[in-house]
């Protein structure tokens, strides 16, 4: 958790970095209802149905489109292994960020991905392997990670073209601070066959309030 | 009488007839019993045959195909669970569900290596040993695999594309794949490969082995074929030199009972089991053709045997029959004959009965007729007599000689008066009209004359009845009777003798005795008193003309009574009338 909110720091602090102008975005997320009973400590996961990958409890990752310059150094991020689960689940990144993947289990783990936005495998390797196995997600898209090992650990990583993003929580609420005023389309991945869009217009200053049904 | 003479000669031969007639009866239902049973025992007796050999084929066939589908069934089972570990590999789930299909067969590879026979590679048991592999995505289509990946096995494009199938199984699929040049169909097992986290099917690992032979212990007939019918398309022993002898419909229709097909101009009994049913893959079936030369041989030999038994069982039936129905005709002859003698005796006294009445018929009537003719020139003889004996200028001699003339016609007349009586009574034509009629007046009336005849015999008269004595009759004849039988007692008396007349109540009866003394009538001549114009041996000096006793009978038995002779003997002779008594 401390990671997770750590890294929405960093990301958030390069972003009001970049842009000196001040917008707000906040709104809701309509999410699908939860295909499986709530899980109660909060975690969620993967899950595929049909050949569609969501999280379970649904939730989404709001983030702003439009022509931002790529990062002038790779942002970091980490999924790490551990209990034999990859945490987090789901993880977004702007296009370019350098994903660590630090292995806190004390066995083997292989991650592999036969994602079209990014084919790669790290081979097998223990929590003591340095420097810690990464890989640079340059391609926009969606992709799996799984471990060759054991074949129920799930994963999703995904690339966005914009430094400007956010997860809901599970009650589909989201807040964007530090945003350049300007004319935007505002979209909203649920699930990787569904992704709402919204166009907006923020202006200095101002907080907008989107709601996505 | 020669009528019925010729009767009981035309009817002797025909009862002989009738009997030889229920003898053949008899041989001809016994032949058509045993004809019939025979024909029976023929038709049923093949039948049976036929159906206990197309049993016999149908089971060993059953069984064959149930050992095949067995082995069928162990290898889906061992396919099955092979799918299920390897969509546990992450690799080829993650190809699978990441849209990776390229990396499939890569992924694939190492997993499948133990069960893909390598070109060239000698292997124990080549049924356990896949010929190739293709993965089905989870629309069912062919997952094509990369150019480099040689050990995947080789197929023509259109060998792949028969593997293609509209949907992705939800159970093992068999179908059968023809390789161009090669005899034997390929067994494909389509196996379907389930997502470990939901459960759907996201695709099928399609495996071509080579086919599963159920091969017969020992044929069931000689000359059997077998083949795998494919739409049209068969394998091993070809089951004609003609591809078109076991048509499609054929096929379907041998699946539920065997059906008779003409293959290569002899007659077959053909089998078949669809080997994939309820598969997505094309229809194919085991099918196996019987010749049936073998059960005709059997069947002819059998008819040979049963013709023989009903023509055994015929010959012994008829010997038999011979002997039986000479056993049992006899009795059956004899009653017919008799039966017709009977008959023909019947005939005969019913012919003669009728000649009788005939005869009776005709003698009374003469009677009749000849005594309305008699009566009148007795009258007119007795008148001119008298007309005679009137005459004054006769001699007393003359005079006694007429009128012993007139007497003689009194007596005629009363002759003639009874036969007139008889007569009317033998045509049945006298019916007397029944009163009641006081006896006792009529007995003391008739006395009264017999007193008054003037008489040389001089008779004492006994009489002894009750004061009233009421009988039912008819005054006239039962007067007629008892003056008959006063009469009687009169004449045949002897000089100084005596009448004794007595009457008694008797229950419901009046018994009348007349009795005289005499000389009693002869033994010999008792039993003839009462016939018409006999008179018993009497001398011809006592009056009389044999009618009076059986007219009196006659009477007595019309008045519901009857008269008989109650005792005769050297000194007395007793007639004794029974009356009834009137009603009250």
């Amino acid at each position: 958790m401390k990671l997770r909110v750590l890294l929405v720091f960093v990301v958030m602090a390069t972003a009001v970095a970049q842009v000196g102008a001040q917008a707000t975005l906040e709104g809701r997320v309509t999410l699908p209802k939860a295909t499986t009973a709530p899980v109660v400590n909060q975690r969620y996961e993967i899950v595929s149905k049909g050949g569609v990958i969501a999280t379970n409890p649904p939730l989404a990752v709001v983030f702003l489109v439009g022509d931002f310059p790529p990062p002038a150094t790779p942002p970091v991020a980490q999924v790490v292994q551990k209990g034999l689960a990859f945490i987090p689940a789901l993880l977004p990144v702007q296009r370019g960020t350098k994903v660590e993947f630090p292995n806190l289990d004390d066995q083997f783990h292989n991650i592999f991905s036969y994602s079209p936005a990014k084919r790669f495998d790290l081979g097998r390797y223990r929590p003591e392997e340095r420097p810690i196995p990464s890989q640079i997600f340059d391609v926009a898209g969606l992709v799996t990670l799984r471990c060759d090992i054991h074949e129920h650990m799930r994963s999703v990583i995904l690339v966005l073209d914009t430094p400007h993003f956010v997860m809901t929580d599970v009650a589909g609420n989201f807040r964007l601070t530090g945003l350049p005023p300007g004319r935007y389309t505002l979209k909203a991945w649920i699930d990787s066959k569904t992704t709402r869009e919204h166009a907006v217009e923020l202006k200095d200053g101002a907080t907008v309030r989107v709601d996505f049904p | 009488m020669t009528v019925p003479h010729v009767t009981a000669v035309a009817i002797s031969e025909p009862p002989r007839a009738r009997a030889g007639g229920f003898r053949t009866k008899l041989l001809v239902t016994m032949t058509l019993v045993v004809v019939g049973v025979t024909a029976a025992g023929l038709v049923l007796s093949e039948r049976n045959l036929t159906a206990a050999v197309e049993r016999g084929l149908q089971r060993e066939f059953q069984a064959e195909l149930a050992a095949l589908n067995q082995a069928q069934a162990i290898r889906h089972a061992t396919l099955t669970e092979r799918c299920r570990a390897l969509v546990r590999k992450a690799r080829i789930q993650s190809a699978l569900e990441d849209n990776a299909l390229d990396l499939l067969y890569p992924s694939a590879k190492d997993e499948l290596r133990d069960i893909v026979a390598r070109p060239g590679e000698a292997v124990a048991a080549p049924a356990l040993r896949a010929l190739f592999y293709r993965f089905l995505d989870r629309k069912g289509a062919l997952v094509a695999p990369p150019k480099s990946a040689a050990d995947v096995g080789v197929l023509s494009a259109a060998e792949e594309a028969g593997l293609a199938l509209p949907r992705a199984p939800d159970q093992p699929q068999l179908g059968y794949l023809r390789r161009a040049g090669e005899d034997a169909p390929i067994e494909v097992i389509t196996t379907p490969i389930a997502s470990t986290e939901t459960g759907e099917v996201i695709a099928a690992l399609v495996l071509g082995f080579r086919p599963l032979v159920a091969v017969p212990a020992a044929p069931a007939a000689a000359g059997m074929k077998r083949a795998l019918w494919l739409a049209g398309w068969e394998r091993s022993t070809p089951l004609s030199t003609s591809p078109a002898a076991v048509s499609a419909a054929d096929v379907q229709r041998a699946v539920s009972a065997p059906v008779r097909v003409v293959i290569d101009g002899a007659a077959h009994l053909v089998l078949s089991k669809r080997l994939n049913a309820d598969s997505l893959y094309p229809a194919a079936y085991e099918v196996c053709a019987y010749p049936l030369a073998d059960l005709f041989a059997r069947q002819r030999a059998l008819r040979w045997q049963v013709l023989g038994a009903g023509a055994l069982v015929l010959l012994a039936g008829l010997t038999a029959s011979h002997f039986a129905s000479a056993r049992l005709s006899a009795p059956v002859e004899k009653l017919a004959v008799d039966s017709e003698e009977n008959r023909a005796q019947r005939v005969r006294a019913e012919a003669a009965l009728e000649q009788t009445a005939e005869e009776l018929q005709r003698s009374a009537r003469f009677s009749a007729d000849a005594s309305h003719q008699l009566k009148t020139p007795v009258t007119v003889l007795r008148a001119g007599l008298e007309e005679l004996l009137a005459k004054e200028n006769l001699t007393a001699e003359e005079c006694q000689q007429l009128s012993a003339l007139v007497h003689q016609t009194y007596r005629l007349s009363s002759i003639i008066e009874d036969l007139l009586l008889l007569s009317r009574m033998d045509a049945g034509r006298l019916k007397l009209n029944l009163a009641p009629v006081d006896l006792g007046q009529l007995i003391e009336a008739s006395l009264d004359d017999l007193g008054a005849v003037p008489d040389a015999l001089d008779l004492r008269i006994e009489n002894d009845f009750p004061a009233a004595l009421v009988i039912a009759g008819e005054k006239r004849f039962t007067s007629l009777i008892l003056q008959n039988l006063l009469e009687n007692a009169r004449k045949y008396n002897v000089a100084g003798g005596r009448v004794r007349v007595a009457a008694q109540v008797t229950g419901e009866r009046v018994v009348l005795t007349v009795g005289n003394t005499g000389r009693g009538i002869p033994a010999a001549a008792q039993a003839h008193i009462f016939e018409r114009f006999h008179r018993g041996g009497m001398g011809e000096n006592v009056p009389g003309y044999g009618l009076g006793l059986n007219l009196a009978r006659e009477l007595a038995q019309l008045h519901g009574g009857d008269l008989r002779l109650a005792r005769s003997d050297e000194t007395w002779t007793e007639f004794e009338a029974h009356f009834r008594l009137a009603p009250a």
